[in-house]
């Protein structure tokens, strides 16, 4: 329920706010993901082709590489939208085979989109209450008799919502609906969403596409608190070098669906063979 | 007041019970074009075929009697019972969220992400399938619904309006159907009950959510599947309520799968896509109707009811395609 709102949610000192619903006991530094031999094609298209890189717990994982790289399409195999024809994913520890996005977000990864994908119509609140879903464990039957638990249950998510709210200051759009909303706001709402679902492993998309540079920097500043804070392990794509270069641990880079570098920020600019695919600098 | 504004105003009253009516149909199409962008065809078939399983739980007939007693050479058609009506409507629900849930597994699951044209199709085969199986498990012969719904026109408003009419006028008082009033209350409650589920429970936001793209709900992981059962459950709910108030009215029978046609023109005024569009849309098209039989009628001949409705959804197609409340059709070139 969207319960009024009660100004003391915010100052009232909280125990504890973590986002640890799907956080476990894998070690910091253990892998989290581990993707081996992955192909993936679209008809004659070869979108990924033997593609292997793992993402360790706790670190922040950028992917990054010319348009067309296969960037996207290897978060969406990540995230379950596409179902490599070839190699593994092995997750927590467990392989798995095709999966479904609605399964996957239920295992704790969340992601946002390279073109915001927010529910335009609703609020800022009810966006970032979405996330929350697989969370939400009252049935609809009982959601419908409007029963007790299920409205307290509604009423402890909504507090949990206003606290990430308070975390991307985002206070002042609470009841805004999105669609209305500039573009360097949605985005931030988009990652409330996915932050929102306290996921183990957040998959971002182009988080700052499209900003200007003191966007860019509010953006770094939220995924670095995100990571450091609450530990949430973090892969995302930018084409941003200089914030690549200054927030991931580790770089692994695509180019033509083909993997052509893997390791820190240092590593990976001063590898040749990313400095011609990706800065375009020629040989000589 | 005069008999002729007493007229106008009577004329207004029935006009928006019947708009009322022509909603609760609307309402149906409504709920399934926004969570899944289908044109359901069959939302009729679905409101006839809740009143024939209600009538047929409630006075215990046997459903698929006439098979069974071909069949085994029986004659067997009435358990012999008679269901309180309360009963006889929540065992009608179990069988329109039944419907839902098979519909969504044996038609809907293969046909995700298929053309509309595609999803509509189907909803016209289960138009058919539903009324052939309607008629196989009730028999189609017309039958009454009888679960205490008042009826009839209501004295007690006829008094109080002849007083109204100027001294010495032959002014007999209003006529207001009681059953209308009564499909006009159930309306009101069952658009505001609609209404909060959705703004202010976790499923209603997940319904919310598919209506608005697809994609995102199920990254944030909401199952498509399990909220098509949910929004075709609730549509079956919908269509029992309209089922109900057009069975009370003109009788259970086949012909009542034709309101989808009168839903039509309501939801090309209001808007596809809008709750409030439904609403609105079958009160002006029940006020129009009505108005324009009193005053245009006898100077065409009188049967204007029976085109008005199509002749003003027609103008709107023309300077309003996407209706009062719908989403702005935004074409990018």
């Amino acid at each position: 329920m969207n319960a009024p709102f009660d100004p003391k949610l915010l100052t009232e000192p909280t125990p504890e706010f973590t986002l640890s619903a799907h956080q476990d006991d894998i070690p910091s530094g253990e892998v989290l993901l581990n993707v081996e031999h992955v192909s993936l094609s679209f008809g004659g298209v070869k979108a990924i082709q033997d593609v292997s890189f793992d993402i360790r717990k706790g670190e922040v994982r950028a992917i990054i590489g010319p348009n067309g790289a296969g960037k996207t399409s290897m978060l969406n195999v990540i995230n379950g939208f596409y179902h490599p024809q070839e190699g593994t994913i092995t997750y927590r520890g467990e392989p798995r085979k095709a999966m479904r996005s609605t399964a996957a977000a239920r295992q704790g990864i969340s992601r946002t989109f390279q073109n915001i994908a927010l529910f335009n119509g609703m609020s800022t609140l009810d966006n970032i209450m979405t996330g929350r879903i697989t969370l939400q464990t009252k049935n609809l039957f009982w959601q419908a008799l409007w029963h007790g638990p299920a409205v307290k249950e509604d009423i402890e998510h909504r507090r949990a919502v206003e606290h990430i709210i308070d975390f991307l200051e985002i206070q002042h759009i609470r009841k805004t609906p999105v669609g209305r909303l500039p573009y360097g706001l949605q985005k931030r709402v988009e990652l409330g969403r996915a932050l929102a679902a306290e996921p183990a492993l957040l998959l971002l998309d182009e988080p700052m596409a499209g900003m200007n540079l003191e966007e860019k920097e509010d953006m770094s500043r939220f995924i670095l608190d995100v990571n450091s804070q609450f530990g949430t392990t973090i892969a995302l794509i930018e084409h941003d070098m200089g914030v690549v270069m200054d927030i991931s641990d580790r770089v692994v880079v695509l180019d033509y669906g083909r993997k052509i570098g893997d390791g820190t920020p240092d590593e990976v600019s001063k590898n040749q063979d990313v400095i011609d695919a990706y800065l375009g600098v020629p040989h000589d | 007041m005069s008999p002729a504004f007493l007229n106008f105003i009577e004329t207004i009253l029935n006009g928006l019970m019947a708009g009322v009516m022509y909603s609760l149909v609307a309402l149906g199409f409504v709920l399934i074009f926004k969570a899944s962008g289908i044109f359901n065809f069959a939302q009729g078939v679905m409101a006839l075929f809740a009143a024939l399983t209600l009538v047929g739980l409630q006075t215990g007939q046997v459903p698929f009697a006439h098979l069974i007693n071909a069949i085994f050479g029986t004659d067997v058609h009435h358990f012999g019972w008679e269901l309180p009506a309360i009963l006889a409507v929540l065992g009608t629900l179990a069988v329109m969220v039944a419907f839902a849930y098979l519909f969504e597994a044996i038609v809907l699951k293969h046909l995700v992400n298929q053309e509309p044209i595609i999803l509509f199709m189907a909803t016209i085969g289960l138009a058919y399938f539903l009324e052939g199986f309607g008629d196989l498990m009730w028999g189609s012969d017309i039958k009454a619904i009888n679960i205490g719904i008042p009826s009839g026109g209501s004295f007690w408003w006829e008094d109080v309006t002849r007083e109204w009419a100027t001294e010495g006028s032959d002014y007999f008082g209003m006529y207001v159907d009681k059953l209308d009033v009564v499909a006009a209350i159930v309306a009101i409650i069952l658009v505001v009950a609609l209404t909060l589920f959705s703004q202010f429970t976790a499923t209603g936001r997940a319904l919310r959510a598919v209506a608005d793209d697809h994609q995102a709900a199920l990254s944030v992981g909401i199952s498509l599947r399990s909220i098509w059962v949910i929004v075709w459950s609730i549509a079956g709910f919908v269509a029992l309520v309209a089922g109900i108030m057009w069975g009370a009215k003109s009788g259970v029978q086949f012909s009542l799968s034709l309101i989808a046609l009168k839903a039509l023109p309501v939801l090309i005024l209001g808007g596809f896509t809008s709750i409030p569009g439904a609403i609105v849309g079958g009160l002006i098209i029940g006020v129009g109707e009505k108005l324009a039989e009193l005053y245009v009628g006898p100077l065409v001949g009188g049967a204007l009811e029976n085109w008005f409705a199509y002749v003003v959804a027609l103008v709107f197609l023309l300077f309003r395609p996407q209706g009062l409340f719908g989403e702005k059709i935004i074409e990018r070139v």
